[in-house]
This record gives C-alpha cells, structure tokens and sequence, in this order.
C-alpha cells in the first residue's frame, strides 16, 4: 500500500522534472510555467471549480476503463462509447420536454443506455461470435466517431449554424451551478461512489474481480463467466456514456464537432497510471485535469503553447509506470537475497 | 474501366500505409512482443517525413527522418518493456498517445499552426513511371505510376518473408516468441532478438508514416494515421503474422478504402463511406472467428 504512494509520487515527480527539461531544451523558464500551469488550474475557488469540472470526463471515462481491466474485458471502446451517450443525451434534450430534475435524470438514463448499448454490442460480438472485444470496440470507437459526426452534420444539425453541431438542449436539461461549482460534479463523485460501492462491496464487483485476477479460478468457482463479461461491458460503457452525457448538459448544451476531444483516452491513460484502483483513478484524474485546465491559462502568460499538457501527461504515463514496475523488480530482488540469506544461515 | 482503375488504384493507395506497418509488426509478433504501437511510429513517422521535406527540400530526407521519427518511439519501447519489463500493452498504448500529444504539440511548434500542416514547400515522393509498361493499356495504369512507396512496400513483403523464414536471423527471430528460454539457453539474447524486431518494425512503421504524409497526401494533420495502425494489428492477428497473408489481407482494406471513395460518388454520406474499412475489419474478424471455432471443432 505505501509502496503504491511512494512510486506514485516519485514518478509525479519525476515526470515534472523530465518535463521541465524538455522546456528548457526549448528554452522556457519551467518555473514560471509550472507556477501558471497550477495557479490557473488549483490557485484559488474559481480555477479549482473549473478543474473540478474538467475532471469530471476523465475520472468517468477513467473508472470506465479501470473497473474492465480489473475484471477481464479489454474494453478499450471508451471514446466510441463516450460519444454515443453524448448523442442519445443531445437527442433525448431536443426532443424530450420535461420539468427540470425529471428532465436531468431522464437525460442522464439516456447517456448510460447510449454507452451501454455501443458497450454492448461489442459485447454481444464477442458472446455469439468470439470476436476479440479489444479490436472490435477499437474499430467500434472509429465507427461512432464518423456516426456521430454524420447525426450532427445530417439530421441533428443545426440549421442557422455555420459548423456541423445541433441546435440547443431543452434548458430543463442544463445542469445548474451553484456558487462556481457546476452540478456536474455532484454526479460524478455519486458514480464513483456507487462504481467503489458495486466493485468492492457487492457480489457482483467481487465475481468481476475474481474473473479479472483469474478466470479459470472463478469459473471453477462457480462464477458465471459470460453474464459476468457482459454485465462489466455494459457496466464499463454506462459510465463512459454518462461522461459524454454529462460533458454536453454541463457544458456547450449541445453536440458540437469534435465534442469527445482526448477526453476518453485520456481516461484509459488515467485507469492505466492508477493501476486500475477507482481511488487512485480518481485523483490522477484531478490531477491530470489541473494540468489540462492550467495548461489553457499558461498559455496567455506564457510563450509555451498548451499542447505541452498532452506531452507532460504521457511522459506521466510512462514514467508512473516504469517507476511502479521497476520499484517491484527491486522489492523483489531484494525479498529474494534476504531470504536467501535465511536460509544460508 | 475508368471506374476500375480508379477502384484498384484506390485499393493499392489504402493498402500501402496498412501493409508497411503490418509486416512491421509481423517482426515483434514473431518475436513474441504485444506490440501496439504501430499506431504511434506511423504518426511520428508521418510528422518527420514532413518536417525533412519542408525544411530539407528533399523527399529522401523526409523518408531518413520519417524512419528516425519512429526509431524514437522504439528506443523507448526498448527501455520501457525490453530492459525494465514493464507491461508491453500499457507501454504500447502510453506511446500512442504520446505520439498523438509530441506530434501536436511539436507542429505548433515548428509550424505554428493547429489541426493541419499543409504548405506547396513540402515535397512529395514521385510517382515512379516504368517505361514500356506504362504503354500496355489498363495494366499500364495499374502498375506503372504509382507512388515510389507503393513498389517499396511489394519489395518488403518478399524481403520480410525471406528474412523472417529463410535466414539464421529469422530462425532465431521466431525462436524467441515460440521458446524464450530455450533460445537463451542456448547462446543467444532473447532481449537482443526483441530489440532487433522492435527497431526493424519502427523503419517501417516510418516507410508506412512517409507514405501518409507524402504520398497518400501531402501534408500533415493531427493524428492523422487515425487507426491505421490497429488495422494493421488486426491484419496481423488475422494471418497469424505471415507476410504473404499480411499482403493479402491488406488489400482486401485497400479495396475497402477504395469502395468508400468510389460510394461517395453515389451519393452516400461520406461519413458512412469513411467507416468501411473499420466494419471492414470487424466483417475479416468475424470469418477469422467462425474458421477458429471450426479448426478448433
């Protein structure tokens, strides 16, 4: 457990420090770049809000891929999913009038089932043809991109607008803020809750974890493989959908071009540096969202374009990793020589 | 027949970038590595042929830089799973994405533009004009004018099957992912093996890259190989890494690639006709899965 912490932060650290290099190579004090980057993103109540929102699609799509991993299904379909729940929710807004909450809860059942179903169908791909859910939600991911992109640009479309996007959502369905905090938020830390609660307390969560550790055992065991697969697809889609579906009702109110942006992959990035715990995932990805949200305020003080925020988060990536699994072969070894020393004597 | 022709030189134009990476990737599949990341050394090829033709003037150099653009990427494939073993899929997907986010913010950069990178400065690879064939009527115009890359890619596949199953090199390249420890007790780095594959793979994934951005068009946009290098995983695992197979397979892209070109002709919207080549790949994946079940039955 502190293991986890201590290479968690070295690599944070180290990270920084590669990062720092890399600005100075191209001659930027990192500094004053690292004090813009996280006086915009933590330096007081209005940034913190802001990075709180951002946060919100990543710590989704992040548990999304987190919990499939931990269970088994290499489901890597999160930006397709994400993107189908954004349109079931858009399309819900347009055409669905309700009073206010029962118009946010109606909206948000949308982007679940939108995610599950796209979740699902890779899913059922896999259940009746034994096709492989890693390339098939890879290629399903491509295939809503463009599905998407036609439903906003064709029958969706806004037709004053000069860019393919769809008109507004009914207002009942904007999540209000309170103070400069957006009520998405609120969302967010209830899906994590019940994600940690189904994961780790429920029967359910404890049979996804047993297939995911190992498959063969828990089948012995008499889990039910299959349901299990399936319902960690569905599960896993719901929450990549709601994170779509919250970015739209949270933010522009509407399914613009380019809408999804890295959000998702960023997500799996984030289950991939926290090692799959629904904890660890949500911090880094708060912690990533302050370099994104900084990185766009960085950018007006500073020379340094915010695309340096995509190079900081893999060199992150790589190094969190390299730094856990290398800090293991360490511990191990020296497990080892010590107990070869016990039994030398 | 022009519709034909302009069918089959859109399949081969598809294929190319799919083909240069697969047999890429048939190196680490036969060396035993769950090597994702031809996704990755595509795109940083495709950004250094751009950057060597633009500021080089010269479409080779853009080919050298293109190939040292991916090598980059292998070294720290090499380091990250090669000599820390750390998980070769995590590191596979975090150079992707390291890939998508250096490129970016790279082509601010240097070119100070966002999204597309287009310039008249950027030199393309020629279209190599073979004399006398080019005069025979239909065959002509298939194999004579195509992109330099095009010719390079049909020299690979033979090159890479001679390599991989006639030489000392390949015998041992496929030793290392059929027996590990076996080839190791017998004299020879299993680690070295990898590396080689990785680093072969990488130049390429760079030739694959240089295609993109010079060849196929003539610019650079941000992630632009957009899932090319998965097909390319999926062409691999299709075939079960043989180059001839790999060729094949390819094609069958290329002409889905092709198909959707020609369909936005008829009016279909070209949202639609862009996805063919994933449903493509998930149609190749579920007659992979019916022969498997068979084989197995």
């Amino acid at each position: 457990m502190r293991n986890k912490w201590v290479s968690g932060l070295l690599g944070v650290l180290v990270a920084l420090l590669i990062g720092a290099f890399i600005m100075l190579l191209q001659g930027f004090n990192p500094l004053d770049v690292y004090a813009a980057l996280f006086q915009f993103s933590l330096g007081g109540l209005s940034p913190l809000a802001t990075t709180a929102k951002n946060a919100v699609p990543l710590v989704l799509t992040g548990l999304s891929a987190s919990i499939a991993f931990a269970s088994g299904p290499v489901n890597l379909g999160q930006p397709g999913q994400f993107l189908m729940g954004a349109l079931f929710a858009t399309v819900g807004g347009l055409y669905i009038h309700l009073p206010p909450v029962l118009e946010v809860i109606v909206l948000v059942l949308l982007a679940m089932l939108g995610g599950a179903l796209w979740a699902g169908l890779a899913a059922l791909l896999r259940m009746l043809f034994n096709m492989s859910e890693f390339i098939v939600t890879l290629m399903l991911n491509m295939v809503a991109d463009f599905f998407t992109a036609w439903a906003i640009a064709g029958p969706f479309m806004d037709k004053t607008a000069f860019s393919p996007m769809t008109p507004q959502i009914d207002k009942a369905g904007w999540l209000p803020s309170i103070g400069n905090f957006n009520t998405t938020i609120l969302f967010m830390i209830v899906a994590v809750g019940i994600s940690w609660f189904v994961f780790n307390r429920w029967k359910a969560g404890y049979e996804w974890r047993l297939s995911g550790q190992n498959s063969l055992f828990a089948r012995l065991g008499g889990c039910n493989i299959d349901r299990n697969f399936v319902s960690v697809m569905l599960f896993t889609g719901a929450l990549a959908g709601l994170a779509g579906g919250l970015l739209v009702m949270a933010g522009p109110h509407r399914f613009l071009k380019g809408l999804g942006a890295n959000y998702a992959w960023d997500g799996v990035m984030i289950a991939i540096v926290a090692n799959n715990g629904l904890v660890a995932t949500l911090l880094y990805g708060f912690f990533f969202s302050a370099i994104q949200t900084g990185a766009l305020g960085m950018e007006l003080i500073t020379a340094v374009p915010s695309e340096i925020s995509q190079v900081l988060q893999a060199v992150l990536v790589l190094v969190i990793v390299a730094s856990r699994e290398a800090l293991a072969v360490i511990l191990d070894r020296r497990e080892a020589r010590r107990r070869a020393k016990e039994r030398a004597v | 027949m022009r519709i034909l022709v302009g069918l089959i030189n859109g399949m081969i134009a598809g294929a190319t970038p799919i083909l240069l990476a697969a047999l890429g990737g048939a190196f680490t599949y036969y060396a035993g590595i769950f090597n994702i990341a031809m996704e990755g050394m595509m795109l940083a090829g495709a950004f250094g042929a751009v950057v060597g033709s633009y500021f080089l003037h010269s479409w080779v150099l853009g080919i050298v830089l293109s190939i040292a653009f991916a090598l980059v990427l292998a070294l720290i494939f090499i380091l990250f799973s090669v000599v820390l073993h750390t998980d070769e899929f995590v590191t596979g997907i975090a150079l992707n994405l390291f890939a998508v986010g250096a490129t970016t913010y790279l082509m601010r950069q240097t070119f100070d533009v966002k999204g597309v990178f287009a310039n008249a400065g950027i030199v393309p690879i020629p279209r190599l004009h073979i004399p006398l064939v080019e005069k025979i009527p239909f065959l002509g115009e298939v194999l004579s004018g195509q992109n330099l890359m095009v010719y390079i890619a049909v020299i690979a596949v033979i090159a890479v099957n001679f390599l991989i199953f006639r030489t000392r090199f390949g015998m041992r390249l496929r030793a290392a992912g059929y027996n590990a420890a076996c080839l190791d007790s017998s004299g020879v780095s299993t680690a070295r093996m990898r590396t080689a594959a990785l680093l072969l793979c990488a130049v390429l994934c760079g030739l694959a890259g240089a295609f993109l951005s010079l060849g196929y068009v003539t610019l650079f946009a941000e992630n632009m190989s957009a899932g090319r290098g998965w097909i390319s995983l999926a062409a691999i695992i299709l075939v079960s890494g043989n180059p001839t197979g790999i060729a094949v397979i390819s094609l069958l892209f290329g002409f889905s690639d092709g198909l959707g070109l020609l369909l936005q002709d008829y009016r279909v919207p070209s949202q639609f006709t862009s996805m063919v080549p994933y449903v493509a790949t998930l149609v190749a994946l579920y007659f992979y899965s019916v022969k498997e079940r068979k084989r197995k039955a």
